[in-house]
């Protein structure tokens, strides 16, 4: 083979190389840039942008900002952060004098008054002794409670959602599924545990099952079933046909198939899906708290219906450190297994 | 030995939904031992006469008889029991260890719940090993997963998982399409070897006729669906493979 260039073929004069910046690609650029200034009224675009640059030049400058006020109003309040905890005495259900817990003290206050003697008609001190159970990490120990709580939360809102996913995908598969309208049912099923947002689904689920950590793993565990229903579903239907041919034609039955040539072929990916599913539900169960549905969410939303910005600020220290946590333990797994 | 045909093809016809004739009324017969090679250029319905043997293949015509039972849904457990297959492109899970991929072979007759635990009779799981040796892979290849094997080993792989419940009849499809030539020649020596050990028919789609008779008893020959060709595998001489391809640089592989 020689490179020299058939004499018959076209003079190198007459080829092309394509522009990249053809009228097509401007066209697409422009018409993003009319959808851009189209829908920026409906969000405010327009407010977000001014109140975000006064609040930049605010803190460049030292002027004054709405947004920088307003956050720096409750940061403010929130800092030194609440550690310890402290309750009045009487208000405490079967409270041991002799069996404090661990590290607590009481405290005695004595509040005086001047009160009026209705018999005498002249003014008295009085003097009103308070007691009161200070524990000297008693907020700290409690947030850890709520967010070991939230955990848990996440932890059975994973279980359950695989639980109830994996049927669904199986029958939700155009592959496996019995019949054609049980695999429109079980579609439809998937969608709408999909379409109802954990939060949405928490309200109602409280209203049911009362505050607490109930109404958050089935809220948690019904909108994992359908993201994990769906992306099972197409995983089984994107696996490799000829192991499943290969193992019918051995007379091998549905379930069979699906153990022997199916599973292997979809686990890992269902591995990734479910970690996902487990991390997202950790941010989730804070959020599905606000409601009520129990874990550390349910406890920040009290403090600050409260103003118990000290202890907001607890929560919020702590939901960051726990998340942060959980991403370097999931990293470490991930590299270690994967 | 009896004296009726191990695998008999009646009047065999298959048309797919889009109106493709893909078998047009073949006919042939089949005696218990024989190695019998099926070929034809691509689309002429070598797979799909293979195919209907063990009912991967619905027909629109005729009958295909193995030991004298009818192949339709109702006899269809009893006929893949006894029809082992082999793949073109081996059919085994790459994810999966060969061990795994063994016991899939022997799959029908383990009880459901006994799959599903992974708890696997001892006699199919011996079965396994002596297959895997017989076939000529190592001790250490159970745990491995098949992505980790050889072309060659993996359709050694494919031939002992289509032994594992002692066919009659052992079917394949291409089994050496995606092999190299020389891979190809030890791995369709070792099927006859197996196949006649057992006393089972074969039957094997093939699209080199150079190995088609080297490997088999007799040729039959398809074109278009139809039987253009069927005799000893001496007999299917370079102008006989010419008729059936048409051309000679496709027939000379």
């Amino acid at each position: 083979m020689s490179l020299a260039r058939d004499p018959a073929a076209a003079p190198v004069s007459a080829w092309r190389f394509p522009r990249a910046l053809r009228p097509r690609v401007l066209i697409g650029w422009g018409l993003l840039v009319v959808a851009l200034l189209a829908s920026a009224p409906s969000v405010e675009a327009g407010r977000m942008l001014r109140m975000t640059g006064e609040a930049i030049a605010a803190l460049a400058t030292g002027g004054k900002s709405q947004v920088v006020d307003g956050l720096g109003a409750i940061g403010r309040q929130m800092i030194p952060l609440q550690i310890s905890e402290r309750r009045e005495v009487s208000r405490i259900e079967g409270f041991d004098r002799g069996r404090l817990p661990l590290f607590s003290r009481i405290e005695v206050v004595d509040a005086r008054t001047e009160r009026l003697d209705p018999e005498t008609f002249q003014m008295r001190t009085v003097v009103e002794r308070t007691e009161y159970l200070v524990e000297p990490v008693g907020y700290l120990v409690r947030v850890g409670v709520k967010l070991w709580e939230t955990l848990m939360i996440a932890f059975w809102g994973t279980l359950l959602a695989v639980l109830m996913s994996a049927p669904l995908a199986f029958l939700s598969a155009r592959n496996l599924t019995p019949h054609v309208w049980v695999y429109g049912a079980a579609r439809a099923v998937v969608s709408l545990l999909r379409a109802v947002p954990e939060l949405v689904s928490a309200l109602f689920l409280v209203v049911a099952y009362g505050f607490g950590p109930v109404a958050g793993v089935l809220a948690l565990a019904l909108h994992g079933a359908g993201f994990l229903g769906k992306f099972y579903a197409e995983d089984v239907e994107a696996a490799d046909p000829k192991p499943q041919e290969a193992l019918a034609a051995t007379g091998a039955n549905r379930l069979k198939v699906l153990r022997f040539a199916i599973l292997p072929q979809v686990l890992p990916q269902y591995i990734g899906y479910t970690l996902y599913v487990l991390d997202r539900n950790f941010r989730m169960a804070t959020v599905v708290g606000l409601v009520g549905a129990g874990g550390i969410g349910q406890e920040l939303k009290g403090r600050f219906d409260m103003y118990n910005y000290h202890h907001v600020g607890t929560i919020l220290v702590a939901m960051f450190a726990a998340v942060f946590l959980i991403d370097q333990v999931s990293a470490r797994l991930r590299r270690a297994y994967f | 030995m009896s004296a009726e045909p191990h695998i008999a093809f009646e009047g065999v016809s298959k048309r797919f939904a889009d109106g493709t004739l893909a078998l047009d009324e073949v006919t042939f017969h089949i005696p218990r031992g024989q190695v019998c090679a099926l070929v034809g250029p691509s689309g002429s319905g070598k797979s799909t006469l293979l195919r209907a043997v063990n009912g991967l293949t619905e027909l629109t015509g005729g009958t295909v008889r193995v030991d004298g039972t009818p192949v339709d849904a109702a006899h269809l457990p009893q006929i893949r029991r006894k029809v082992g297959m082999v793949h073109q492109h081996y059919g085994l899970v790459d994810r999966a260890s060969v061990a795994e991929n063994m016991i899939a072979g022997a799959i029908a007759e383990i009880a459901t719940w006994r799959a599903l635990l992974g708890l696997y009779p001892a006699a199919y799981r011996a079965k396994a090993c002596t297959l895997l040796a017989e076939v000529g892979l190592s001790p250490e290849h159970p745990t491995r997963r098949v992505s980790e094997l050889s072309g060659g080993q993996r359709q050694r792989v494919g031939i002992a998982r289509a032994l594992m419940l002692d066919p009659e009849v052992l079917l394949a499809d291409e089994p050496v399409a995606s092999l190299d030539p020389r891979v190809s020649v030890e791995v369709l020596d070792l099927m006859r070897r197996e196949a006649q050990a057992r006393g089972a028919s074969v039957l094997c789609s093939l699209h080199q006729v150079d190995l088609a008779r080297r490997f088999a008893d007799r040729i039959v020959a398809l074109r278009a669906g139809r039987l253009m060709f069927d005799g000893p595998a001496a007999a299917f001489d370079d102008a006989a493979a010419l008729a059936i391809y048409g051309s000679a640089t496709e027939a000379v592989r």
